[in-house]
């Protein structure tokens, strides 16, 4: 793996689906065992135009259109990591990975293992994710903790363009299949991109916010919402740190633990449902950690509603935490009254 | 149900704890938080606040009794209720007491209750907090959902139970009759022990407070009035920004005209010292006498990095090397001392405001004020302590004393000899004061 970070001085404004096109397309251009493969990911530019004119650039050998058969695309991307490509895999939406989890879970995550460690399967998943597009229960989910459960998978939840791309060229560059989770709302954020090839690494969360009035783990849309509701406490004095969590495999428990030790205070926000859900597992690795004798109130997480994700908008909304939800928790923690 | 007042276990291997002395008399009014009686183990000393409001009653315990851990000492009746037989005396035990043998005398045991733990919520940094300050989380008031004790209560519980130092051997004496502190109303944390005579008044020194003075009081005459002041931003005066020393001399001057109805004696250490000259400059008709021990403002040279370290220090491992500093062997400051020391300390925004008093009293690590000239024109009989092994400030600084000023520079003595030889500095404070 390429741990090096060459960041480019320049930096420009690039939207998250731009990000990762850009990714793409230097690693199109640098390693000849990179391939695109997924439904409509060619002609039409993918089913979020994330892939764009790739088909242009790099020709159909390159970025390949699969059958309507998420199971059989996922299979020849294993099949060909295992031989020696690095295939890019996008699913149209990540609720589609379920007709692939043999694939996913049954063969990439085991095959080094199985085969004792003489193959490896480098290759990437690509999965638009999570709700609030009006999309309906069967487009709209959030499947970072079913991958996060799997031991032989990487799984990394970009929040801005910048780890957007640097995320996905870190995925590309592990020999082990990773799982990225794109959000759909944040394909059209803009945000400062370092041009040329850099790596965001995997494993590694990010304070976004630094505070110590109590600790907010993030990670995606939720990263933002967290800032929003940061930003609307501080003009109350209450300063609260907020963690990107960037990769939800493996967990980075020391930037966690550090921040708790110091805040005393942990809100847990993600959009999944809230049972068995990531928050849950951090709430946990912070309670059995040394912090748990820093704690200064209960651990809180906000999650997805025990529902599947509604057609209604406002429900849409309500079903998962909203900034507001999140500004009345972490200031309730911070002000004891939890 | 009158509240029951238990001897705390302060410390993790205590069984049992002298009662030192009363703040608060049998019969008399008590609020809850307030300092209630002070109680002194093999390590240290330290306040215990009433757990109820109310007025003492069946007072169990005299000073200098020991006491078993969890036993009552008192109670608290609330206001208005009707005080029956002592509780302790109607209440038989419910286990099996051992049956008093024929002819012997009757076996008075007292009912321990122990403080029903199974209601006590608190967080698990309030616990350890508490743990580590040697706490009975019973005895914290929680403030947190549903009386969960929480890591603020637990900061000001340490910030109250302001432990006093050990560093000497107390003067062994037989315990008097009650001492009562009694808090005064005003700006700054004043209490007065009543006695005889004209009081002393007395100021401690920069990052102490008045419970260093412990040593000192119990080798004063027993009668003796006492006034302790504590500074702003030290013991439990609050918290307040001081611009430079004129500004806290003024403020000292407002407290000592409310404190000091007639004339008093002044007695001041260090930073305190410093003060009690500016006071008995600008009051010199209310003080008899004038004590300073190793009085601040006599000449620039003083120990900047000791004093910065004292007030940022935030654990007892970056205190103890300083607070060896005070005494003139390192061995005179033990580990316990500095343990006592930093549960007094605890509250960072103390610390803040007490390295924000030494940037703003000894900048670069100087003494920013010059009182020579206040001493030069001091009328009243003036008494001057200082151990010739200070090494914070200059035991040579006393030379600037005219003539008339007695001075006492005492051999293998450091910059607290109040704490170091209180017989000493009692006997001659003492002998001063009488004139």
């Amino acid at each position: 793996m390429n741990a090096q970070v060459q960041i480019d001085a320049q930096l420009r404004e690039l939207s998250y689906a731009e990000a990762i096109r850009e990714a793409m397309a230097i690693a199109l251009e640098s390693d000849p065992a990179v391939v695109l493969m997924g439904e409509d990911i060619g002609t039409y530019g993918g089913a979020f135009q994330v892939t764009g004119d790739l088909i242009d650039r790099f020709g159909p050998e390159r970025v390949m259109d699969t059958p309507i058969s998420e199971l059989g695309g996922a299979g020849v991307a294993v099949g060909a990591a295992l031989t020696g490509l690095k295939p890019i895999f996008e699913f149209q939406f990540s609720d589609f990975a379920a007709l692939a989890m043999e694939q996913i879970v049954n063969q990439a995550a085991k095959l080094r293992y199985m085969l004792g460690g003489e193959a490896e399967v480098p290759v990437v998943f690509r999965m638009p994710s999570g709700s609030g597009t009006g999309a309906a229960a069967q487009h709209s989910q959030s499947f970072e903790a079913w991958f996060g459960h799997v031991p032989g998978l990487k799984v990394v939840q970009p929040s801005t363009p910048a780890e957007a791309k640097g995320l996905l060229l870190a995925a590309l560059a592990d020999p082990d299949p990773v799982v990225v989770f794109e959000h759909k709302l944040l394909y059209k954020m803009k945000g400062p991109v370092p041009a040329g090839h850099y790596i965001t690494p995997i494993g590694k969360a990010a304070v976004v916010r630094p505070g110590n009035a109590v600790t907010i783990v993030a990670s995606a849309i939720m990263v933002h919402r967290a800032l929003e509701a940061a930003a609307k406490l501080a003009a109350e004095g209450i300063e609260a740190e907020v963690i990107d969590l960037r990769t939800v495999r493996p967990l980075d428990r020391e930037t966690i633990i550090a921040s708790v030790k110091k805040t005393g205070k942990l809100l847990c926000v993600y959009e999944g449902v809230r049972t068995l859900g990531v928050g849950a597992e951090i709430s946990a690795l912070v309670a059995e950690s040394e912090a748990f004798d820093y704690l200064d109130a209960p651990i809180q997480r906000l999650g997805g509603a025990e529902a599947p994700i509604p057609y209604n908008p406002d429900l849409e909304r309500a079903a998962v935490p909203q900034s507001p939800d999140i500004e009345r928790v972490a200031r309730q923690l911070a002000k004891g009254e939890v | 149900m009158p509240v029951e007042v238990i001897m705390p276990k302060v410390d993790m291997d205590m069984a049992s704890g002298k009662l030192a002395v009363w703040h608060v008399a049998e019969g008399e009014v008590v609020k809850k938080g307030a300092a209630l009686f002070d109680i002194e183990t093999d390590k240290a000393a330290m306040e215990v606040e009433a757990p109820a409001t109310g007025r003492l009653h069946h007072v169990l315990a005299a000073p200098g009794e020991t006491v078993a851990v969890g036993r009552p000492v008192a109670f608290i009746y609330a206001e208005g209720e009707a005080v029956g037989a002592s509780p302790v005396a109607v209440e038989a035990p419910k286990t099996e007491a051992p049956a008093p043998l024929a002819g012997a005398a009757p076996v008075v045991v007292a009912t321990i209750i122990a403080p029903d733990s199974a209601d006590l919520r608190a967080t698990p940094v309030a616990r350890r907090l508490a743990r580590e300050a040697g706490l009975e989380l019973a005895a914290i008031a929680g403030t947190g959902p549903r009386g969960r004790i929480q890591r603020a209560d637990v900061e000001a519980a340490v910030a109250r139970a302001q432990p006093a130092p050990a560093v000497a051997e107390a003067p062994v004496t037989a315990p008097a009759a009650p001492i009562s502190w009694e808090p005064h109303p005003g700006d700054l944390n004043v209490t007065t022990r009543k006695g005889v005579g004209v009081p002393l008044v007395m100021i401690h020194g920069f990052a102490a407070d008045s419970h260093g003075w412990r040593p000192l009081e119990e080798a004063l005459p027993k009668e003796q009035a006492l006034i302790r002041i504590d500074l702003p931003s030290h013991g439990r005066s609050p918290l307040k920004r001081v611009g430079g020393f004129a500004e806290l001399a003024r403020l000292m001057v407002q407290v000592f005209d409310k404190v000091a109805e007639g004339p008093v004696h002044l007695l001041g250490h260090s930073l305190g010292g410093g003060l009690a000259l500016a006071l008995a400059d600008i009051r010199p008709r209310q003080v008899r006498t004038l004590s300073l021990i190793a009085p601040a403002g006599l000449g620039p040279e003083i120990d900047g990095a000791a004093l910065n370290g004292i007030a940022r220090a935030s654990s007892v491992d970056s205190l103890a090397p300083w607070l060896k500093r005070l005494t003139a062997r390192p061995g005179g400051i033990s580990h316990d001392f500095a343990k006592a020391a930093m549960l007094a300390r605890l509250d960072p925004a103390l610390r803040e405001a007490q390295q924000e008093m030494a940037r703003a009293l000894f900048p670069d690590g100087v003494q920013a004020f010059d009182l020579t000239a206040a001493l030069e024109r001091v009328a009243m009989p003036a008494l001057m302590i200082w151990g010739r092994d200070d090494h914070i400030l200059p035991w040579k600084q006393a030379l600037a004393a005219p003539g008339e000023v007695a001075l006492h520079l005492l051999r293998g003595i450091g910059h607290v000899p109040q704490m170091e030889d209180p017989a000493t500095v009692g006997a001659l404070v003492g002998r001063h004061l009488r004139g």
